[in-house]
């Protein structure tokens, strides 16, 4: 798991029929510091987590497959939203 | 999943039997600052993904990496590390230590 801060939205009409009804968001990971690293990756997100939030994603593809059956392409999702990150600048 | 731009596709002259009506298609993954200033741009590392949804060319994907991109083949096995799951439409991508830049 680690602490993402999401950045943006997505829309995407055509997917993989696993995903269908899925809401993505666009997150940046933080490293210790709280600034972001890396490339953005695309998260599902079923807590309703909004722009500027700093996020706990998992990277446990077998969550997903739970919720949306054994044939999903997915493996992040936001399994919870950050109230503090005591050290950490990137909480809120 | 990441985000790539579809750069192009593979076709093989002998592939694994898994592969057989798998499309592969070359994607140039896209970074924060080109995602930010939304140009259309990569600059990531390309690689090869597996496909289903037949992105065009220049067309925004989302790719899942590692042991998910095989689930599609279940309860087959695929020898795949790399799924489209998303053709993107558009993204909303504004992080605040980028507001402004390049503007």
């Amino acid at each position: 798991m680690y602490l993402a801060r999401i950045d943006g939205t997505l829309v995407a009409t055509r997917k993989h029929a696993t995903l269908e009804g899925c809401r993505f968001l666009v997150a940046q990971r933080l490293e210790a510091d709280g600034r972001p690293s890396g490339e953005p990756v695309v998260v599902l997100d079923r807590l309703g987590a909004r722009r500027g939030t700093t996020v706990l994603v998992s990277t446990d593809g077998d969550a997903v497959r739970r919720l949306q059956g054994n044939t999903v392409p997915a493996r992040l999702s936001v399994v919870g939203i950050v109230d503090e990150a005591v050290g950490q600048a990137g909480g809120r | 999943m990441r985000l790539g731009i579809v750069r192009g596709h593979v076709v093989l002259h002998t592939a694994a039997p898994e592969l057989l009506g798998t499309r592969l298609v070359i994607v140039e993954p896209v970074t924060a600052a080109n995602l930010a200033a939304g140009n259309g741009q990569g600059g990531g590392k390309a690689l090869v993904v597996a496909d289903h949804l037949d992105p065009g060319l220049g067309q925004m994907v989302a790719f899942v990496e590692g042991r998910e991109a095989a689930n599609p083949y279940f309860p087959g096995k695929a020898p795949v590390d790399a799924y489209c799951a998303l053709l993107v439409d558009a993204t909303d991508f504004r992080p605040p230590d980028r507001e402004g830049v390049g503007s």
